[in-house]
């Protein structure tokens, strides 16, 4: 049994401390594999990156006010658009935002299936994975602008 | 004599089909197993200047992502800074901090090369060779290595 666990530290991303907006992106070809085929597969034959190659996620954290950048990690629900493999869904998903060790930290954990953004799975393989993925995010905010 | 003949042809023919087998294993466990691009040994494709990159994306983000995507590019610019990420790997920026050119380095190739790493300054002119993999409000280029002028 291996994990399937693609790695990136090359995302980007932007919250709005007056408004509560917040938005993800990732470059697709900055996940890294330990192996490296996996990877090639993931790009070439799944998330077909020179394609799409970004996953972009905007959206806005519910009942936003601004005490919650001050005070600790608490939880929070982000509602937003999430546009993987070109294919654009309304999620709604749990998280935690707040200041950890002095800094503003969002983390959040949740779950996709790929078919809802048009990924296909070879029936051959499809058993041998999850039905879904987990995807993890963990950002630290710097201030920015004015 | 002709029976003879007819058993050294089937030896041959499992032989061979044994050596296919072998080569076709062979060759299936090359791909298992194959390691991440070496960026040292890879061909540079693009020589270029970070202002001048910069200004591509900027100009055409489509048709710079087109150009360059999953090319090897060598770098010189202005380093900006030169940070470590909670992983341990390798952060350069060039030319400008926030929507410069953001470089990790290869951590294999760095664990290797910590002296050079440790006598980069910022503020002084530095050459980077990697992958470029695209823009996201800077351009990211991963893995990359530091080469010498």
């Amino acid at each position: 049994m291996e994990d399937i666990l693609g790695e990136s530290n090359e995302a980007v991303t932007i919250l709005n401390a007056e408004t509560g907006e917040i938005g993800f992106q990732a470059l697709m070809t900055t996940f890294h594999f330990k192996r490296a085929l996996m990877e090639e597969h993931f790009n070439e034959n799944y998330m077909e990156s020179t394609k799409f190659p970004k996953a972009k996620f905007n959206g806005k954290i519910d009942g936003f006010n601004k005490d919650m950048l001050k005070a600790p990690l608490a939880n929070i629900k982000i509602t937003g658009l999430l546009n993987v493999h070109g294919v654009e869904k309304s999620i709604t998903v749990n998280g935690m935002l707040g200041l950890e060790s002095g800094k503003l930290v969002a983390t959040s954990k949740f779950k996709v299936t790929p078919e809802d953004y048009g990924i296909t799975i070879p029936s051959l393989v499809r058993d041998k994975i999850g039905k879904e993925m987990e995807i993890t995010v963990k950002a630290i905010y710097l201030p920015f602008g004015n | 004599m002709e029976i003879k003949s007819e058993k050294m042809k089937t030896k041959y023919i499992v032989f061979a089909i044994i050596l296919v087998i072998l080569i076709g294993a062979g060759i299936g466990l090359k791909m298992f197993f194959k390691p991440h691009a070496d960026i040292s040994k890879l061909k540079t494709e693009y020589k270029v200047e970070a202002s001048g990159l910069i200004l591509e994306f900027e100009q055409d983000e489509n048709a710079a992502t087109a150009k360059y995507s999953e090319k090897i590019l060598e770098i010189s610019g202005n380093l900006v800074s030169k940070n470590k990420l909670p992983n341990g790997t390798n952060l350069l920026v060039l030319h400008d901090e926030m929507q410069g050119i953001s470089c990790q380095l290869d951590s294999i190739w760095a664990a290797a090369n910590k002296e050079t790493i440790e006598a980069l300054k910022t503020g002084k002119a530095v050459s980077v060779k990697g992958i470029c993999k695209g823009y996201l409000m800077e351009i990211k280029v991963s893995p990359a290595i530091i080469v010498s002028k």
